[in-house]
């Protein structure tokens, strides 16, 4: 309980300092949020008057501390951009952008510990060269770059997968999504609305991929490095020695020990993959945090900013505390220190 | 080797499974379509930056234009009649130009199920012009008087042109009394996706930042109905994704093609490429309130510098015109007869020099966002390093740039980049008011630069366009020469409007004089 008390308490202390960063910097870069609000051809006293409503005329101090008071209360602001609330809006795209997350390092784990470990099984061979190469170029592609090629390969010339968006227009029309989680494929499985979650299946590749390319190639790297390493410890020598069969000690002994750093990888690049969703949605038209991030930034959208910013920083917190705790349970050696 | 228990066959198994599973993926059909016959896709970049058809002063226009109407419509240059009714049928003005009587059509009513008349025109112009934003267009407006429920009239303090002023894109818009009411109680009334408005479409959902939903509505006038029920628009800023959205066919027609792609599509026989002349305007302001700028010697050799060949066809990708001062060609008071300077490397250098100016070095700022801007910009870095003057260019979202440039004149930018275009049809009152016309405190006039004879002229030529449109073009051409002669700006091109139309529909031709809009209620199947 202790543990858990210091740990909220710090989390609290990063969410204050992330914030006031944040709020600091939007501030004093020279823009005008109310012009941004009611647009650039806004007479100087409509301008004016705004800036009082919104409390834009009151010291950077005071706004940072009335900000943070309402914060606590549920109250986000309003976008200056979309004119809603910002916790609407986030709580609206998160959805769309956990689902993103979800099936990304879903390919990720699927595909990167895979083909680490026959990178690994397959050491010096054809085989390691390949998945290498393909690893590299994972980790070190544009996310906005690759994104761009898989659309012009697959939907533009192969016709494989639609370019962009999360469903087909046709679907709200014809399938309509009951809303039960919030999750848009989860609930059209949920209500037996299989041809919904078909059209977004289909939709989720391209942009999944896309997402998925920094840490599956981490993955598979991170992978075969721990299992070289745990496959030359003595302990395997001695069960070989021991006459095991090798699915025995591959599977059994060399890969359980191998994936606690996996684990914290994989925690890691959720925590990467949060803000990789900015090219991504960018990219595929994706209808979630990314793209409303993208579109905050380019209008100086302040309010939006800082509750980007400050869910980010929750994602971030959240991840490392449930990869500390999986770690724990992996590796009695690793306490909740 | 030891490590031998993944077989050969149990690796097919695996390459086996992942093509089952990737092929499945890729035959997964795409819905058949109940809506298809009346569903029409599109993909566009317009943002909406207010619902409140008072306050529009941006890109929504391009939705406003299907929900609102004014009481008369603006035709482009090429058709038979100036104005085409909308909400007003008949209308005629005094010898004098200061009383303008609109006979309001008959059985028109809004989307909310009451009438249009003459009550409803008297407020919504009278909320537009207290309001302010666009409201600066009814200026000339004294009083409006509605002797029947379906006759305006409006009295003038001076002569206006007052059937241009009620056809403008921003602030004429015609809106139901109980929306009126409600935006009164409620700020934000509008921001959820209501509307208060008469025309062909109404919204039926909105997703803020995503996507517009608009559909017919049953009781409008026109007696031709749309061909599309259902307008589902995609609100896509990235010009690549939206052609991607339409060549792989996922929406109909994309508005936002960008100019550097529009080549491709000129083989491609599924689509047309329109081109037409468009409000937008490229100008770069001299802070003339700086040594050497504040000479106009300086700002004249500066002009003569530029490459504007280049400039067009790098920043408006061949798609652009060299301007003629700040009105672009097409819109009221452009005059072909107004001087443009040209690449003179010599006459530049001879100049700089009468003037004195040695190691000149400028911070040139422009909106990063606008692609045009930064592909041009540099150009002009190049120009003036070709005589010698240095430069630093800033790309910066253009909010900051314009907040910079108004917080501290004196010490801000040496030359602002920006695009310009006017409110309506009428850049006396716009362009050349708004950009160049002195002002105590800057707000579009950023070059700060002040000149009595030229505000007289504006200022008598505003006043007599409602009555003497010809004496008015002699003199706004005045005015025109003394911005070439005084350079308080550089004037780089009119972009032209570049539309990529898929054939297989007919779409109505873009309308100068509503330069972010769409009509869906023209939109048809071509065969």
């Amino acid at each position: 309980m202790r543990i858990l008390w210091k740990r909220l308490s710090s989390a609290l202390l990063v969410l204050i300092g992330a914030s006031f960063i944040t709020f600091t910097l939007a501030r004093v870069i020279p823009s005008d949020p109310a012009l941004a609000y009611i647009g650039p051809k806004a007479t100087a006293a409509d301008a004016e008057r705004l800036r009082v409503t919104l409390g834009l005329d009151q010291p950077i101090p005071i706004q940072y501390f009335k900000y943070l008071g309402q914060t606590f209360h549920g109250n986000w602001g309003y976008s200056l951009s979309t004119k809603q609330s910002v916790l609407k809006e986030i709580t609206d795209r998160l959805p769309a952008t956990l689902e993103l997350i979800f099936f990304a390092i879903g390919f990720a784990i699927i595909f990167g510990v895979t083909l680490g470990v026959l990178a690994a099984k397959y050491r010096g061979r054809f085989q390691d060269s390949l998945i290498r190469i393909i690893s590299i170029a994972g980790v070190s592609m544009p996310a906005f770059w690759f994104g761009l090629l898989l659309q012009l390969l697959f939907a533009g010339r192969l016709g494989w997968f639609p370019a962009t968006g999360e469903f087909d227009i046709e679907v709200k029309y014809d399938n309509p999504i009951h809303k039960v989680t919030g999750f848009p494929i989860l609930d059209s499985l949920i209500t037996g609305n299989f041809s919904a979650a078909t059209n977004g299946l289909h939709h989720m590749v391209l942009p999944a991929l896309t997402l998925s390319a920094y840490s599956f190639g981490l993955l598979s790297r991170m992978a075969r490095a721990n299992m070289l390493e745990v496959l030359s410890q003595d302990h395997i020598k001695v069960s070989r020695a021991y006459g095991l069969s090798e699915r025995i000690i591959f599977f059994k002994l060399a890969l359980r020990n191998a994936l606690p750093p996996i684990v914290t990888v994989t925690g890691l690049s959720i925590a990467y993959l949060i803000t990789g969703t900015f090219f991504v949605e960018q990219v595929y038209n994706w209808p979630g945090i990314g793209s409303f991030a993208v579109n905050s930034l380019i209008s100086i959208d302040y309010p939006a900013i800082m509750g980007i910013t400050l869910l980010a920083a929750i994602g971030y917190l959240v991840t490392n505390f449930i990869v500390d705790l999986i770690q724990a349970k992996l590796d009695p050696r690793v306490g909740m220190r | 080797m030891a490590l031998s228990t993944f077989s050969p066959s149990s690796r097919n198994r695996f390459v086996a499974v992942a093509t089952a599973l990737l092929l499945g993926a890729a035959s997964l059909s795409i819905p058949s379509s109940a809506q298809a016959a009346t569903l029409f896709k599109v993909a566009t970049s317009a943002a909406v930056t207010t619902w409140d058809p008072i306050q529009s002063f941006s890109t929504e226009a391009f939705y406003m234009t299907n929900i609102y109407e004014p009481l008369l419509w603006k035709n482009p240059d090429a058709a038979a009649d100036d104005y085409s009714p909308a909400l007003a049928t008949s209308w005629n003005s005094s010898k004098d130009g200061k009383t303008w009587t609109f006979k309001l059509r008959a059985g028109a009513t809004f989307h909310d199920g009451t009438p249009v008349n003459a009550a409803a025109v008297k407020a919504s112009i009278e909320s537009s012009k207290a309001v302010g934003g666009a409201g600066f267009i009814w200026d000339p407006l004294k009083t409006i008087d509605t002797p029947s429920a379906d006759t305006v009239v409006f009295n003038l303090s001076y002569p206006a042109p007052l059937d241009l002023i009620a056809s403008s894109t921003y602030g004429a818009y015609i809106i139901s009394p109980a929306a009126l009411a409600a935006v009164a109680k409620d700020a934000k009334y509008y921001d959820s996706g209501k509307d208060g408005g008469s025309g062909p479409y109404t919204i039926s959902s909105y997703k803020a930042g995503s996507s517009v939903v608009l559909t017919a509505y049953a009781k409008h006038w026109a007696d031709v109905k749309p061909a599309y029920s259902t307008i589902d628009i995609s609100i896509t800023p990235d010009g690549i994704t939206a052609q991607q959205m339409m060549t792989s066919g996922q929406v109909d027609w994309a508005t936002n093609i960008p100019l550097t792609s529009v080549k491709s599509f000129r083989t491609n026989n599924k689509y047309k490429v329109a081109v037409y002349k468009s409000p937008f305007n490229y100008v770069g302001y001299f802070n003339t309130l700086r040594a050497p700028l504040n000479n106009p010697v300086v700002r004249q050799a500066l002009s003569y510098a530029i490459n504007y060949r280049d400039i067009v066809k790098v920043g408006g990708q061949g798609y652009a015109t060299q301007a003629r001062g700040p009105v672009p060609a097409g819109i009221y008071p452009f005059d072909k007869n107004i001087p443009q300077y040209s690449r003179q490397l010599a006459k530049a250098k001879s100049l700089l020099a009468s003037a004195g100016v040695k190691n000149l070095k400028l911070k040139i700022t422009y909106a990063s966002e606008n692609s045009a801007e930064a592909r041009f910009v540099p150009l002009i870095k190049d120009a003036f390093e070709s005589i010698g003057v240095s430069a630093d260019v800033q790309g910066i979202l253009f909010n900051q740039q314009w907040a910079a440039a108004k917080k501290d004149p004196a010490n801000a930018q040496d030359l602002f980049i920006v695009k310009y275009w006017p409110t309506y049809s009428d850049a006396g009152v716009d362009n050349l008011w708004s950009l160049f016309h002195s002002s105590t405190k800057p707000f579009f006039n950023l070059s700060y630069w002040k000149n009595a004879t030229y505000d007289k002229l504006i200022d008598d030529a505003i006043t007599l366009s409602g009555s003497d449109k010809a004496g008015a073009q002699k003199l706004y051409s005045q005015a025109m020469n003394i911005l070439f002669t005084e350079a308080p700006g550089l004037y780089l091109y009119d972009e032209s409007q570049v539309s990529v139309l898929p054939k297989k529909f007919i779409i109505p031709s873009y309308n100068i004089n509503y330069p972010f809009s769409a009509f869906f209620a023209g939109v048809k199947l071509a065969s």
